[in-house]
């Protein structure tokens, strides 16, 4: 080359030099941070603590898409809790929610079912994850900070988390029973679930939080937990661990101190009225909300919505319907008592529907009309049940679930949302005082005082005869003897005299559970609790499916069995919980419940 | 004399003219005396199929000297016997011969050439002449691509390059899924594209008019893609559009194309039509199961079913039939009132054919018109396309308008210049971009919908849905197309870029380019209320949302090109690019309007329920910043070396990882050119070619090296106030960020032949390669107990990709006045996951069906393969179901599932017994959507004036998971079913055994069998087709009728041969985009109701004046 040509390369590739100088030198170009996101530094303060405590809380019932198959976590448990007992079917018809169906009917190890098992699961864990967070985040901010949070915010803070870590927790342990316990010193997430004392680390952290907790919620939030909340819920786990002992001294100075007490009537429990909710049983309750910004109304109760009438003011989805066996269950003796007691052969004969006509003279506990929908009985203050309410009535048969039922004057429709009517403001209960009380009184009878146990079972009673469904065009409560109730004979006797031995009692206490919880995510656990479940579900099953005119819903059922007592753990989590190790062998650390 | 097209080639970069060794595209050779005959003056003029006029084309009197070449406006004259032959050859185009038979007037049409190596291609950052590429590169035959009617010329260029699969729809202006040479990340695996030098990254490429495209490239291995390092490693698709005329008179075009397409197959093809033949499958299922059989819409006889006067919600037990006897007359009909929903009386239809209630005839119309010339300074190319396409589907229609201007200036050693399209596209209707799941849209409301349900209400003003009970939960197809009429999305787009280059020297010239992509998209959508819908909905909702993304690339390049001596060529590029985008993203939505009035469909507080009104945005920057090297060298046209190097950084990767290097180098050896060759007459060209390079891929979303924190009001806010309508905030960790995250790497290997012989006319070219992608970028899921984050993207493996690609041509005449070709290519390859890094060896895919994850991503075997229990025929009786290990739900009739070796007994890491039961363990992988081979095959024919192509396709050895035999099989929902259920369910007798073993298909028809329809085997179909893809006949009318004009019929997709039982083998791939970005090819291959292909015919017209 010449020169000329040497000197004119030169200056192209100074040209080319230049610009490629110019913007490396630009020294940011490669900064590009996330954008509309925020970084932990952020949120390293009380606010942000808070926050995430907050949103541990939400975890009680279903809360978005990142936390598993939508219609398997509810607070009220109903698909794992109720549709598997003899209290209600899935509902609605045959083919709707496939994974669901598979859980009432006990095949359980379908991909179906095993799918809002997983849901379940995720959702679960994903609130103890939230929890740790804020222990986890707590904890730093006061490493950097000793006094950014107060001892007492810094105490009510833990204290919360740990609470509701140990509710996450239990629900988990009375499904799956082998689970591994996760604290916020955990960094390894795929840790063995055998050989862990869930009740242990149950025990010890509501130990801890009773101890971080003051017996009034922080700001006066009705939402939080409180030392009283952990105590309740360690006096459950303790009848759950049948260490009724530790349960007495647990749960007995709720009732001497009267901490908690029963609502005045029953429509009080579930309701929708602002005015009434957290009232003296609450004990947790997970605080929907409607209308307030959300575009899906998600906060207000998404776990509960597909369970009411489908036709009718809601328009959908018929879910979670009661059986003829636990509307059965409601009728009373001559002496307003379980009939169910006194006529172990006969309560359960009647397969026809108990509808308005049928069970006008029927001594019948009022209970059933705030827990069942039937046709041609008010229900609350829609109007009376019809016929058309029911999604498919040779399907699951003829009753609508109520206490997932707002009241329509209570306001408390969400105004968004799919089928926007089934969305509610109206707090569902994770724990109220009633449950307390029976807890207590089961542990009275295991441990000999059957008065004590007498004395409960009465008060509650004695409460539910206090307000009774009221017809159409009336106020929507009446007293028992308003003489107005023309769709059956509501009596409520209480326990006069003592009871004679301690299967008398146990019987009766167990009746009351079943009578006072029905539809509320307890009796599956509380029948296996009690080694009854194998008796128990396989009679429901044979006479349920034996009538027509109680619907096909478990046709397809299998028998109950030893397996049951356990839910199969989800496939996925078994999967994603394997290690390899440097051999190539590769370990299980989840392994399977018996015989799944 | 240089050709206008040489000399536009030469306009761009200049670059050393070679003589050609294999131009020589003569078939004229063999010669037979002629006759002595008249002398004669014939004259003529040669245009292209393009409608240009071709100047430079060597005409040739065959067996004499007697030869002349045409002018700019392609006329040529000469004397020649009136009985001759004449032979016009150009570079670039097929020669042609043909007799003159008296005539003194020929005009020819010539088309371009199959394998042109004198071509220029461009490669990256410059153009090289064809046969001087030494990587896997493959052009695209323009003229083909036009014989589609797809909005998209991404969609066309599927069967017409060897290696590249393209996977989309029939919905108008739907997505691509271009794949080359397989699938080589978990995420992410669009090529790269480079339009005019300005790269891009999308699925759709709608706003790119077809009609503008000069030419397509697509580099397929690292040796040739990698000079695009960062963004290579999934190939590079190059595509140049028109930059100017060969004439320097303005010359006009105007091509216009009106057609009408309907769907290839229909639901109604298999599905039931008739509602009396529907409820013998409900009998059956309800007295197989031992249960009564409903009565209350076909009446209490099942055995003398009959259709009901009316469905619609009455008491919802008895039957339907008569309004009277629930107290009705029609008078009473209400619509819409939440607590009278059972007055919406609908009449039961006999038989209601959903798919022809939806699909139907779609009609579309092309228009373009274009004005291009070149002179010494100026080259233009100003075009303007209108583009209007209904689909198949009722309301769905896809609108284009584009304009493009190309211009270039060439002042002295200076030139400056622009390509910029500016395009307005809009889209109502149809399936949208869907996300896997059919069910919501109106593909899976066909078969949701049972043929009873009529498709319109007693009022006939309003639709009709399944309102009474047993008629499942769908929505009225129909009236869900209905409701996206005035819906849509509409893109406004610019693209282009500006450049200026200055040539210092004849050898050394410097580039600057800025390019720039601009988009605005809006959305809008109203939902009305659904009153008839099973799940009925009385609030209507409005939603809309606007996007904008920005997009530039500045690039810098030096090219210095020149000869030492005669046989040294060496040419060397230096690079430097700069790269930006960054997106906005907003919506609001809103309900409750109080009008459904189009013009009140804005979100304002006064026209709807104030307090439901939600907004939020969110966006994203990233940025790209590179230097590139090339060198290219040969010697004598028979040693190659090139080499190139690049140096990129990402600011998606982690700080200190964020650069990578990216070299590559490619030899050739031309053995043709051998001296021991010379005496060689058989072979014109041989050129053995490997290549090694590493390319990149970061793809990721943006800002994932950190940890994000975030919350939403309806997730993570939580009313701990207990007012019921205020939460308070609340936080969550969103997603884990990863700071060390570094390049995805793609190392690849190309081994290539060329093979040219029989003069010219057989054309062979094979190129063998594996492709191995290390640091696979991708975000596997943790278990449930870390927390519902978005887990942590991390470099977690890698895996293969080895395969052959072929591409065979063949061309001829017939007599003397035709010309005949035939192009075949295939390709095959296989995909493997080598390793996978961390705790597990495995993943699962992106989306559940109903009944789990059916989808897994293994060590050893291919992405996406398809995973459950192994479908192992049926249980013939009692002694069958006892002989099985425990399965639940075991009877005669059901689906039987094999059980694998799931116990490891000696503790070998591996399984070698079976255990006692039939459980998730036993889930094995059952199938792959990779083919084993895909072919295209492009024939064209021109006789005369007559011009016949066609192009078929053909995939072999793919398999489907048809996720809708959950509906269409197994009822779940109470959908509609297969027709054919009735001959082929498995039949029991009273003894319980199954009476027709070998001919049944599909498990015994069973109201409680939820047992069979477990994700299995059961689900996978072959999914091999052959397609007629395009067939084209053109005839180009005499001058004398009208100068340059070409009219033609074209049809697409006449006919498809598959065993596939759904709908159509032809898949889209799912718009699935997962915490990891574009994880689409984790779910190929699933049959979720996907919109069918196109049966098009059309018609059109391409003029020149």
């Amino acid at each position: 080359m010449t020169v000329r040509q040497w000197s004119r390369l030169l200056s192209g590739a100074a040209v080319l030099i230049f610009v490629c100088g110019a913007t490396y030198a630009c020294k940011d170009f490669l900064e590009a941070p996330p954008q509309g996101a925020l970084d932990e530094g952020t949120l390293a303060n009380q606010d942000g603590v808070e926050g995430l405590l907050r949103a541990a809380y939400r975890s009680l019932d279903w809360n978005g898409g990142g936390a598993g198959f939508e219609w398997s976590h509810s607070a009220s448990n109903w698909v794992f809790g109720s549709v598997t007992s003899d209290d209600a079917h899935k509902g609605s018809t045959q083919g709707d929610q496939a994974g669901a169906q598979d859980i009432q009917n006990y095949n359980w190890a379908t991909g179906e079912a095993d799918d809002y098992l997983n849901g379940r699961w995720q959702a679960l864990y994903d609130g103890v994850a939230r929890a740790n967070a804020a222990i986890t985040l707590l904890n730093k901010v006061f490493e950097e900070d000793p006094d950014e949070i107060s001892q007492a915010d810094r105490d009510g803070i833990r204290g919360e988390a740990l609470v509701l870590r140990a509710h996450f927790h239990f629900e988990l342990w009375r499904m799956w029973g082998n689970i591994a316990y996760y604290t916020e010193h955990d960094t390894d997430t795929r840790k063995s679930n055998r050989g862990e004392a869930v009740a242990d680390s149950l025990i010890k952290d509501l130990d801890e939080a009773a101890g971080l907790l003051t017996s009034s919620p922080r700001y006066g939030d009705p939402g939080r937990v409180t030392s009283n909340t952990a105590l309740a819920f360690k006096g459950k786990v303790q009848v759950y661990a049948e260490d009724y002992a530790g349960a007495l001294s647990t749960l007995r100075p709720f009732r001497t101190n009267n901490v908690y007490g029963l609502e005045s009537d029953f429509s009080q429990v579930y309701t929708g009225f602002p005015a009434l909710e957290n009232g003296a049983e609450t004990i947790l309750a997970y605080q929907a909300s409607a209308n307030d910004g959300a575009p899906d109304g998600n906060n207000a109760n998404y776990g509960e919505r597909l369970n009411f009438p489908n036709g009718g003011p809601f328009g959908c989805c018929g879910f979670h319907q009661p059986t003829q066996n636990m509307v059965n269950y409601f009728r009373v003796d001559a002496n307003g008592l379980p009939l169910a007691l006194s006529d172990p052969a006969g309560w359960n004969n009647v397969d026809a529907e108990w509808d308005a006509a049928a069970s006008a003279a029927v001594a019948f506990d009022p209970r059933v009309d705030w827990t069942v929908g039937r046709d041609d009985v008010p229900y609350k203050d829609w109007g009376v049940h019809e016929v058309g309410w029911i999604r498919d009535v040779t399907h699951a048969g003829p009753y609508s679930p109520k206490k997932s039922a707002y009241e329509s004057a209570s306001g408390a429709v969400s105004n968004v949302g799919w089928v926007n009517t089934q969305l509610s403001s109206m707090n569902m209960h994770i724990y109220r005082y009633a449950d307390l009380l029976l807890l207590l009184a089961e542990a009275e009878v295991e441990a000999g005082d059957l008065d004590a146990a007498r004395a409960i079972v009465n008060d509650i009673r004695t409460r539910a005869a206090a307000g009774v469904q009221g017809p159409v065009g009336g106020p929507m409560v009446v007293p028992i003897t308003s003489g107005t109730v023309t769709w059956a004979d509501y009596q409520v006797g209480l326990y006069t005299t003592p009871w004679t031995n301690q299967a008398t009692a146990r019987e009766a206490v167990r009746a009351e559970r079943r009578i006072e919880l029905a539809l509320e995510g307890e009796r599956f656990f509380d029948l296996r609790r009690w080694r009854a479940a194998e008796s128990v579900l396989n009679d429901f099953l044979a006479t349920e499916t034996a009538a027509a005119g109680r619907g096909i819903a478990t046709a397809g059922a299998q028998a109950f069995s030893a397996r049951h007592a356990l839910y199969p753990i989800p496939s996925l989590q078994i999967e994603l919980s394997k290690v390899a190790d440097e051999a190539g062998n590769v370990e299980n650390r989840l392994q399977q419940n018996p015989d799944w | 004399m240089q050709s206008a097209l040489q000399r536009l080639h030469s306009f761009r970069t200049r670059r050393p003219c070679f003589r050609a060794a294999g131009m020589s595209l003569v078939f004229a050779l063999v010669l037979c005396g002629t006759a002595r005959a008249q002398q004669i003056e014939v004259s003529g003029r040669v245009t292209s199929t393009a409608g240009d006029f071709v100047e430079g084309v060597h005409v040739l009197v065959q067996g004499t000297d007697i030869r002349t070449t045409t002018d700019a406006q392609g006329s040529y004259s000469l004397t020649a016997p009136a009985d001759g032959v004449l032979v016009f050859t150009a570079i670039g185009y097929r020669a042609i011969a043909l007799g003159i038979a008296g005539r003194t007037i020929l005009d020819i049409v010539m088309e371009p050439a199959i394998a042109m190596l004198e071509q220029m291609v461009v490669t990256g950052y410059t153009e090289q002449r064809r046969a001087d590429i030494t990587g896997a590169v493959s052009s695209v035959d323009m003229e083909s691509i036009l014989n589609e009617s797809s909005a998209s010329v991404l969609q066309r260029l599927d069967a017409r390059v060897s290696g590249v699969t393209v996977d989309k729809s029939g919905n108008p202006g739907g997505r691509s899924t271009v794949r080359i040479r397989g699938i080589s990340s978990f995420q992410n695996n669009n090529p790269l594209y480079i339009i005019d030098g300005t790269p891009l990254e999308e699925s759709f490429l709608n706003w790119l008019n077809p009609n503008d495209i000069e030419s397509i490239q697509v580099l397929k291995d690292a040796s040739a893609a990698s000079i695009y390092g960062s963004r290579a490693t999934n190939g590079v698709v190059i595509i140049e559009t028109r930059k100017a005329g060969t004439t320097a008179e303005p010359r006009f075009t105007l091509d216009v194309k009106a057609g009408m397409a309907q769907p290839v197959r229909g639901y109604d093809a298999f599905l039931f039509t008739d509602a009396i033949q529907y409820h013998e499958v409900v009998k059956r299922a309800y007295e197989n199961a031992g249960l009564a059989v409903p009565g209350h819409i076909y009446g209490s006889d099942p055995e003398n079913p009959s259709v009901p006067g009316y469905i619609w919600p009455n008491d919802g037990v008895n039957q339907t039939n008569d309004l009277g006897q629930f107290g009705y007359t029609e008078d009473d009909y209400l619509w819409g009132d939440i607590n009278q929903q059972d007055r919406q009386f609908m009449p039961a239809s006999r038989g209601t054919n959903w798919w022809d209630a939806v699909f139907g005839t779609g009609y579309s119309v092309d228009a373009n018109l274009g004005v291009r010339g070149s002179t010494q300074s100026l080259g233009y190319n100003v075009s303007l396309n209108y583009f209007d396409q209904e689909g198949t589907a009722a309301y769905n229609r896809y609108q284009r308008g584009s304009a493009r201007v190309n211009t270039q200036f060439q002042i002295g050693k200076f030139r400056i210049g622009e390509n910029m399209a500016l395009a307005y596209e809009a889209a109502h209707g149809g399936m949208g971009d869907p996300e896997g799941f059919a069910e919501d849209n109106i593909m899976g409301k066909n078969i949701l919908s049972q043929p009873v349900i009529p498709v319109y209400d007693a009022s006939g003003e309003n639709f009709a849905s399944g309102k009474a009970i047993g008629l499942g939960v769908g929505s009225n197809p129909l009236r869900m197309a209905w409701a996206d009429k005035d819906d849509g999305i509409t893109n406004l787009r610019i693209f282009g870029n500006v450049f200026a280059g200055f040539d210092f020297t004849d050898d050394l010239s410097f580039t600057t380019r800025f390019g720039f992509s601009l988009l605005d998209q809006a959305f809008v959508n109203f939902d009305p209320i659904q009153p008839e819908d099973r799940e009925p909905t009385f609030q209507n909702g409005f939603t809309e949302w606007y996007q904008d993304f920005r997009d530039w690339t500045w690039s810098n390049v030096l090219n210095y090109s020149t000869r030492l001596g005669d046989a040294h060529a060496l040419s060397v590029l230096l690079g430097h690019e700069a790269n930006k985008n960054q997106n906005r993203f907003a919506q609001g939505s809103f309900n409750g309007l109080i009008t459904t009035d189009l013009d009140a469909r804005y979100i304002q507080d006064a026209i709807g329920d104030a307090g439901t009104k939600n907004v939020f945005s969110v966006g994203g920057k990233s940025a790209l910043l590179s230097y590139f090297g090339k060198a290219d060298y040969n010697f004598a046209e028979r040693y190659y070396l090139s080499a190139t190097v690049r140096r990129d950084g990402s600011s998606r990767l982690g700080p200190n990882s964020r650069w990578g290097t990216f070299p590559a180098f490619s030899a050739g050896w031309r053995l043709s050119q051998e001296p021991f060759m010379q005496d060689n007459t058989f072979f014109t060209n041989i050129m053995l070619r490997f290549g090694y390079g590493v390319t990149g891929n970061q793809s990721i979303p943006a800002g994932r090296t950190v940890t994000q924190l975030g919350g939403d009001v309806q997730e993570t806010f939580y009313d701990i106030g207990g007012t019921n309508n205020q939460v308070q905030v609340g936080y969550r960790q969103t997603s884990l960020g990863n700071d060390s995250l570094q390049w995805e790497e793609n190392k690849s290997m190309n081994l290539g032949l060329d093979l040219e012989f029989f003069g010219g006319t057989v054309s062979l070219i094979i190129d063998a390669y594996q492709r191995n992608t290390d640091n696979l970028l991708f975000d596997p899921q943790q278990p449930a107990t870390a927390g519902q984050q978005d887990p942590p993207i991390l470099n977690v493996g890698e895996m293969r990709n080895r395969g052959v690609d072929f591409s065979l041509g063949f061309q001829g005449r017939v007599g003397n006045t035709g010309t005949w070709r035939v192009a075949l290519n295939g390709a095959h390859y296989r995909n493997e996951i080598i390793r996978i890094d961390g705790v597990s060896n495995f993943f699962f895919g992106p989306i559940d069906t109903r009944f789990g994850n059916q989808v897994i991503n293994q060590v050893g075997d291919p992405v996406g393969a398809f995973y459950g229990l192994e479908w192992d025929g049926f249980f013939e009786n009692d002694a069958a179901v006892a002989a099985h290990v425990t399965q639940d739900g075991a009877a005669p009739g059901r689906l039987r599932f094999k059980n694998q070796l799931t116990v490891d007994t000696n503790d070998d890491g591996v399984p070698d017994e079976v255990d006692g039961l039939i459980n998730a363990e036993d889930r094995v992988v059952i199938g792959s959507p990779h083919p084993d081979f895909t072919a295209g095959l492009d024939l064209g024919l021109n006789i005369g004036s007559w011009d016949f192509a066609a192009t078929v396709f053909g995939t072999f050895g793919n398999e489907i998971f048809d996720v809708q035999k959950e509906f269409y099989v197994f009822r779940l929902f109470e959908t509609n079913v297969r027709k054919d259920l009735l001959d082929f369910s498995a039949e029991v007798d009273a003894d319980g055994n199954m009476t027709n073993v070998g001919t049944a298909k599909y498990p015994r028809l069973d109201q409680n069998d939820a047992f069979s329809r477990q994700l299995s085997s059961f689900y996978v179909e072959d999914g091999s087709y052959v397609r007629l893809r395009t067939l084209t006949v053109g005839y180009t009318l005499p001058p004398s009728v009208m100068p340059g004009t070409r009219i033609f019929l074209q049809g697409e997709n006449l006919f498809t041969i598959t065993g596939y039982s759904g709908l159509d083998p032809s898949l889209p791939a799912a718009n699935i985009n997962a915490s990891s970005g574009d994880v689409r090819d984790q779910y190929r291959g699933v049959d979720r109701g996907a919109y069918p292909s196109n049966r098009v015919l059309s018609f059109g017209i391409n003029t020149t004046f």
